[in-house]
């Protein structure tokens, strides 16, 4: 595939928009022709066009250093990541299976037990994790539902397979992101979007807003009072949550702003005086939000709503506990979870995954540890783990010892391929890996984002695409296949 | 509105009003310096005086040090330096709800003061670097008013600009009757020009000789400042512009008490016989129910406790 002057290739990883042969592939062959015939100075006017725009717009995203905190313009890539719409249908049956299951699995560890019971998954495991939270055991959210927002992290590999790398429980972040990345691309290409019928995403924040009245206590009259809290402008998605406030038209509320009354119902200090909250969604993390229930030097909470929370007069999304079943061991028993309480097999599989809590498997990983990826079990963001085949010796080293010392903690998976697409690097198009983070909602029904925010590793080969650490995004496409 | 949201535009407004006021006030004192004789006995300390910082500043009277302290000094609740952060961050919290070019400009003034006070600033600079900080507040301001709808948040705004600044007008006057308390040479000597840089303090002096009389005289000045209606800096018409900003605000009972009880405390007509003394414990007396009207303030729509 020519673009501009240059040949386009894929170097033997998948392209989601290019095949081996170097045509395009069906779902992409608009997309193609039009980028194709774009000279590079035209790339790069349209790429500055969509950099103003996004400081225009102030799309931004903060990162820490040294103590400071830097507001960066949020790095958009100019060219679309397209995926077929047959192919998002089954992924996205298998995200709902997937968030469905979850649930079922954390309401039974904080109240039946039942698949510790049956064995299926090692109590221990559990009864380790620092993120089976003793203050949760017997509560019943309504629905049933723990984790109304998840953010799964989607990988294809070489033969193009999808896999979930990760499920984010807690507090996911980047939905803002998707949905001003299509805003930014509408506004730059118009034209493109006549020649495609491409799935919308902006009615995310009303799915967002339904969710959140629906899982609000089941007495309330009218409609629900509902809160962003955040932890406050200096936290790195504090945009984010302002913007997510903002769309729901909804007060975005800080722990000072709240309070639990002796009738162990949640309140806003408003000028108008105290005024009743139904629904918490809360963006701090669990052990933040009460200095009651959990750590008492927390500045961010608001105490009692731990009491409030368990006593049914108030929602909170996620649940706290949630985040029992975003650890990476648990992760690599989510097929076996599904198969138990769906009795079906799951959609979409795992990346093979080695338990280090495992005498053989760990000796496995500590014999092939240059071949593969090592993850501690609760870090995210990309921290603190080794990627193997671009680790020295020493790297290596480190984490065997690491690993021998605290076992349960790591888990390792094969180096994956990651998939790549064409990206404007300087003048010229070029392959870069990339992942997908669809959001998840689920309240009385499940719902899926069409797509969901797709990361660019901007550095070549790499494969790290966290934007504190220098990656780019994409807006994704959702394409209707052509009848 | 959050009751966060209300308090940050509120000290907003103040600290606005805080920042405009303190380069007015100095600017004035460094040229009421210039024309009183060294015997007069009025000197830097003054300053601190006015500002009620006597206990905080304990260095040298000397002009460099008093400056420093009252402009630069960021550990001074009453710098410049300090109520230009403030103000600037209140209303970088409060983006949500204020014009955009408000926050262009105060952050513009913040970046711009802290640049400047960085370094040491030589006497003859200062005139034209106050004049400069004085001309953006009441750019801010204008922009505000020109601006924003007038909802709650400029409500909350407007209060706390009325409040600081009948409590400014409050000091400077406790300061002048200082001077009529101190010596009655001076007062009878340079008693016109004492009282006219005190009128200048608040940009009040064209106002008075148009309104009130034209040769200036101590307690015709006070009255004005303390009883006039239509100057914008005097404290009755503060509390008046206070109360038709209340008004439009929810459980406003209390604070429309309040802020009756400062105006009926106002001495009007002023007894004839009113010496330095007791304009200083009057002055007290106003600050101190100020204070109460903030007191209010915060405890009705800032930490409310119970269900409305």
């Amino acid at each position: 595939m020519q673009f501009g002057s240059k040949t386009y290739r894929a170097d033997g990883f998948y392209d989601e928009l290019i095949k081996a042969d170097g045509t395009a592939r069906p779902h992409a062959e608009k997309l193609v022709d039009y980028f194709s015939a774009m000279r590079p100075e035209q790339l790069l006017e349209r790429q500055d066009a969509v950099d103003s725009t996004i400081v225009d717009m102030g799309i931004s995203f903060t990162i820490y250093s040294q103590g400071d905190n830097i507001d960066r313009a949020w790095p958009l890539d100019i060219i679309p990541r397209a995926m077929p719409g047959s192919e998002w249908d089954r992924v996205e049956s298998g995200l709902k299976q997937r968030l469905a299951a979850l649930n079922l699995f954390i309401d039974d560890l904080y109240n039946d037990r039942r698949i510790l019971k049956d064995k299926i998954v090692p109590a221990e495991l559990i009864d380790s994790s620092r993120n089976y939270l003793a203050p949760c055991r017997g509560a019943k959210p309504r629905h049933g539902v723990w984790a109304h927002i998840c953010g799964s992290d989607l990988v294809r590999d070489g033969d193009g397979t999808i896999y979930v790398l990760e499920d984010n429980l807690r507090v996911p972040s980047g939905v803002s992101y998707m949905l001003e990345n299509r805003n930014v691309i509408k506004r730059v290409f118009p034209s493109i979007f006549r020649n495609h019928r491409v799935r919308p995403v902006s009615e995310y924040p009303s799915a967002l807003s339904r969710m959140l009245q629906s899982i609000a206590p089941a007495e309330v009259r009218g409609k629900p009072e509902i809160v962003v809290l955040t932890p406050g402008v200096f936290n790195s998605a504090y945009f984010e949550h302002s913007y997510l406030a903002r769309t729901m038209g909804v007060e975005l509320v800080e722990g000072s702003d709240l309070m639990v009354d002796s009738d162990d119902c949640v309140y806003m200090r408003t000028i108008d005086g105290l005024k009743r909250v139904d629904t918490v969604y809360r963006r701090i993390d669990d052990t933040f939000i009460d200095p009651e229930a959990f750590r008492p030097d927390s500045m961010l909470g608001v105490p009692g709503m731990m009491r409030a929370w368990r006593a049914g007069n108030v929602a909170l999304a996620n649940a706290p506990g949630s985040g029992v079943a975003d650890d990476k061991v648990i992760y690599s028993y989510v097929p076996e979870i599904i198969k138990y309480y769906m009795d079906e097999d799951a959609i979409i599989p795992n990346v093979p995954t080695w338990r280090c809590s495992d005498p053989k498997q760990l000796d496995h990983v500590l014999k092939n540890i240059a071949d593969l990826v090592v993850k501690p079990a609760n870090e995210s963001g990309g921290y603190g783990m080794l990627v193997g085949p671009h680790a020295t010796r020493a790297e290596h080293d480190k984490f065997r010892e690491l690993l021998k010392a605290d076992p349960r903690n790591y888990i390792a998976q094969p180096t994956l391929s990651l998939s790549t697409a064409p990206t404007l690097c300087d003048d010229t198009l070029e392959p870069r890996h990339l992942d997908l983070r669809p959001f998840i909602l689920q309240g009385d029904t499940i719902s899926v984002t069409a797509g969901g925010l797709t990361r660019v590793a901007m550095v070549k080969g790499s494969l790290v695409v966290n934007s504190s650490q220098g990656g780019g995004s994409k807006d994704t496409w959702i394409v209707e296949d052509a009848d | 509105m959050l009751s966060r949201a209300a308090e940050r535009v509120y000290w907003a407004g103040r600290y606005l009003e805080r920042a405009e006021n303190t380069a007015r006030i100095v600017q004035q004192h460094s040229q009421l310096l210039l024309d009183l004789p060294e015997e007069a006995g009025v000197g830097w300390y003054e300053l601190i005086r006015i500002f009620g910082a006597e206990d905080a500043f304990d260095d040298d009277h000397n002009e460099q040090a008093t400056h420093d302290f009252l402009l630069a000094d960021t550990n001074n609740g009453t710098s410049l330096n300090f109520c230009i952060k403030m103000a600037r961050d209140n209303i970088r919290n409060s983006r949500d709800l204020l014009p955009q070019e408000s926050w262009e400009n105060a952050n513009e003034l913040y970046q711009t003061v802290r640049k400047r006070l960085a370094q040491p600033m030589p006497g003859e600079s200062r005139f034209e670097f106050l004049s400069d900080c004085i001309g953006r507040c009441q750019q801010i301001n204008g922009i505000l008013i020109g601006t924003m709808s007038h909802h709650n948040a400029y409500h909350f705004l407007t209060l706390g600009q009325r409040l600081e600044r009948a409590d400014m007008t409050s000091r400077i006057i406790d300061v002048a009757a200082t001077y009529l308390q101190q010596n009655e040479r001076l007062v009878l000597r340079y008693g016109s020009t004492l009282w006219t840089n005190v009128l200048k303090s608040v940009s009040g002096f064209q106002m008075y000789r148009q309104f009130c009389q034209p040769e200036v005289e101590g307690l015709m000045a006070i009255d004005f400042l303390l009883n006039d209606e239509a100057f914008p800096r005097a404290v009755r018409a503060c509390m008046e512009e206070a109360k038709h900003t209340v008004a439009a605000l929810p459980r406003n009972a209390n604070l429309v008490r309040e802020l009756d009880r400062v105006e009926n405390s106002l001495p009007s007509p002023l007894p004839d016989e009113l010496d330095g003394a007791r304009v200083s414990k009057l002055m007290d007396s106003l600050q101190q129910q100020l204070a109460n009207v903030h007191t209010a303030v915060v405890k009705t729509w800032f930490l409310p406790a119970n269900t409305a």
